[in-house]
């Protein structure tokens, strides 16, 4: 159930298949770079960084 | 169905409203968002949230066939996305897109992405709209998309290529920043870039292009699972690299200072007497820079809030909090001269800074060094700066540095042919003025500089 309280804009509804397949392309071709930058061993990782990654674990422990 | 006594900035979601009852935040849950509710209930998925600490927890206390009422946890302080610094915003952007897939991965999706639905309690971004989650409905696009956009990717571009003063823009801009002025603002050189010229870009020309169409004649695509989490992540990462180029800049401030080391211990020394006297459970900080010397304090605090007027300030206070794993700091962006105005319909959506620190009532507050700037560099009178101080605590640190101090005369020095005018700037005009409102229970010149700290307590 949609309640459109906003209005999501619908050149934005209709352009996102566009910006999938660009995305799409992107992690395609970005994944390809980090494979062969792992076979050459030039992957590295960034020290500074204090983000996490994208997923969240399923968990039952209170990670507070 | 809406209250009476609902929050001011609670009205746009049918889904249910929040209400302040009696010091605790309650939120009124409609039939319309049952099925929703419990769903996202019996599946674990806010308790899964809860547990990694990205949604604000709730429990219910009462249900029947017209609503349910679930209290949420109180968070001490709210801040705003104009109070943010850069990577502050870039956590709570973060936090948008990892709740957006982990949603679509249970079969849901957020119905919005309001920058205001995130804020900053115990070290860490946390979502507070517990009502923003819908069914996902197979093959379709994500409604909150163009949000997301002009609230957070837009505007963390934007400071990326402007500076981080572009994320005041929020506070003009409620509703996110038009994506055609965000394209607009941008260097052409942004069109070569795909993630870019895709999301912002050729955004605001189809939104152009789609303005007109009233009738909704144009035909919205579909958009597969898999199509929208790509999207979702080639922004999160994205986002995850964006830098201010302007980071650098940002020098070793306390080396700029022309404190000399044992002044500096001395200094810290007395505050932490008082300090540990007080006892306090909740400070602020004013222009307390990058929490240096909040964190030189010995007593253990609850809540230290850390306002400083220079946005890279805050945002190395905040990798100091994420790298140390702070619950108890609260950096945020703050300008005396001008702090935060309520906003909103009837100017009472987002409340001001006065309204939220005069809520929260801090044990004591902080002003180290700053008093000088206040009064030589914004023209301000004693008798007006310590209105503003005697509004929130019952206790006042305050430093003042004296006319003869090598910052107080780089200041006046500024002023040129204006200097005469200035000549209120002087210790007796100071205990003065600030004696009106506080008493003052101590004070200490700091040897081997040319400053005095003052321990006051408010009369009001």
């Amino acid at each position: 159930m949609h309640f459109l309280y906003f209005d999501p804009g619908l050149g934005a509804m209709i352009i996102q298949t566009i910006i999938a397949a660009v995305a799409g392309v992107i992690l395609f071709s970005k994944n390809l770079m980090y494979k062969i930058k792992l076979f050459l061993g030039l992957a590295k990782k960034d020290k500074d960084d204090v983000f996490d990654d994208i997923d969240i674990k399923d968990s039952d422990i209170d990670n507070n | 169905m809406q209250s009476k006594n609902a929050h001011a900035s609670s009205f746009r979601d049918p889904s249910g409203y929040v209400v302040i009852d009696d010091n605790a935040v309650k939120r009124v849950i409609n039939p319309i968002y049952f099925k929703q509710y419990k769903a996202l209930t019996e599946t674990g998925f806010y308790q899964n949230l809860f547990n990694n600490g990205l949604l604000i927890p709730h429990k219910e206390i009462s249900a029947n066939d017209d609503r349910i009422i679930i209290e949420a946890e109180k968070i001490p302080f709210v801040t705003y996305p104009y109070e943010w610094s850069f990577n502050m915003y870039k956590e709570a952007a973060l936090l948008t897109l990892k709740l957006q897939k982990y949603s679509l991965e249970k079969g849901f999706s957020l119905k919005d992405a309001s920058s205001f639905n995130v804020t900053f309690y115990k070290g860490k971004a946390i979502f507070i709209d517990t009502l923003s989650f819908d069914f996902y409905i197979d093959n379709s696009p994500w409604r909150a998309y163009k949000q997301f956009i002009t609230h957070f990717f837009g505007p963390l571009v934007l400071a990326h290529y402007h500076g981080s003063q572009m994320l005041k823009l929020l506070s003009t801009f409620m509703d996110g920043i038009p994506v055609k002025m965000i394209s607009s603002l941008l260097p052409t050189k942004t069109k070569l870039s795909p993630t870019l010229y895709s999301n912002i870009h050729l955004l605001a020309k189809l939104e152009d292009k789609h303005n007109e169409d009233y009738n909704g004649e144009a035909k919205i695509g579909s958009l597969s699972k898999k199509g929208q989490l790509n999207i979702i992540e080639t922004l999160y990462d994205y986002i995850k690299k964006l830098k201010l180029k302007e980071h650098s800049e940002w020098g070793n401030y306390y080396d700029k200072t022309n404190y000399s080391d044992s002044a500096f211990d001395e200094k810290s020394k007395t505050i932490n007497q008082w300090v540990n006297k007080l006892q306090p459970k909740t400070v602020i900080d004013i222009g307390g820079n990058d929490g240096t010397f909040v964190r030189k304090l010995q007593q253990p605090l609850e809540l230290a809030l850390v306002s400083d007027i220079d946005n890279n300030a805050v945002d190395f206070n905040h990798k100091t909090m994420k790298v140390n794993k702070e619950t108890f700091m609260l950096p945020f962006a703050l300008d005396v001269l001008a702090p935060t105005p309520a906003i909103g319909l009837n100017n009472k959506e987002r409340d001001s800074f006065l309204d939220r620190i005069t809520a929260l009532a801090p044990d004591v507050t902080m002003a180290l060094a700053i008093i000088h700037h206040i009064s030589l560099s914004g023209n301000v009178p004693f008798k007006r700066s310590v209105e503003f101080f005697s509004k929130f605590s019952e206790h006042l640190i305050i430093e003042f540095p004296r006319r003869d101090d090598s910052w107080v005369q780089r200041l006046l020095n500024n002023k040129a042919d204006f200097k005469d005018h200035f000549d209120f700037y002087n210790l007796e005009n100071f205990v003065h003025a600030y004696s009106e409102l506080f008493e003052i229970i101590e004070q200490k010149a700091i040897s081997d500089s040319k400053r005095v700290i003052f321990l006051m307590k408010n009369k009001l």
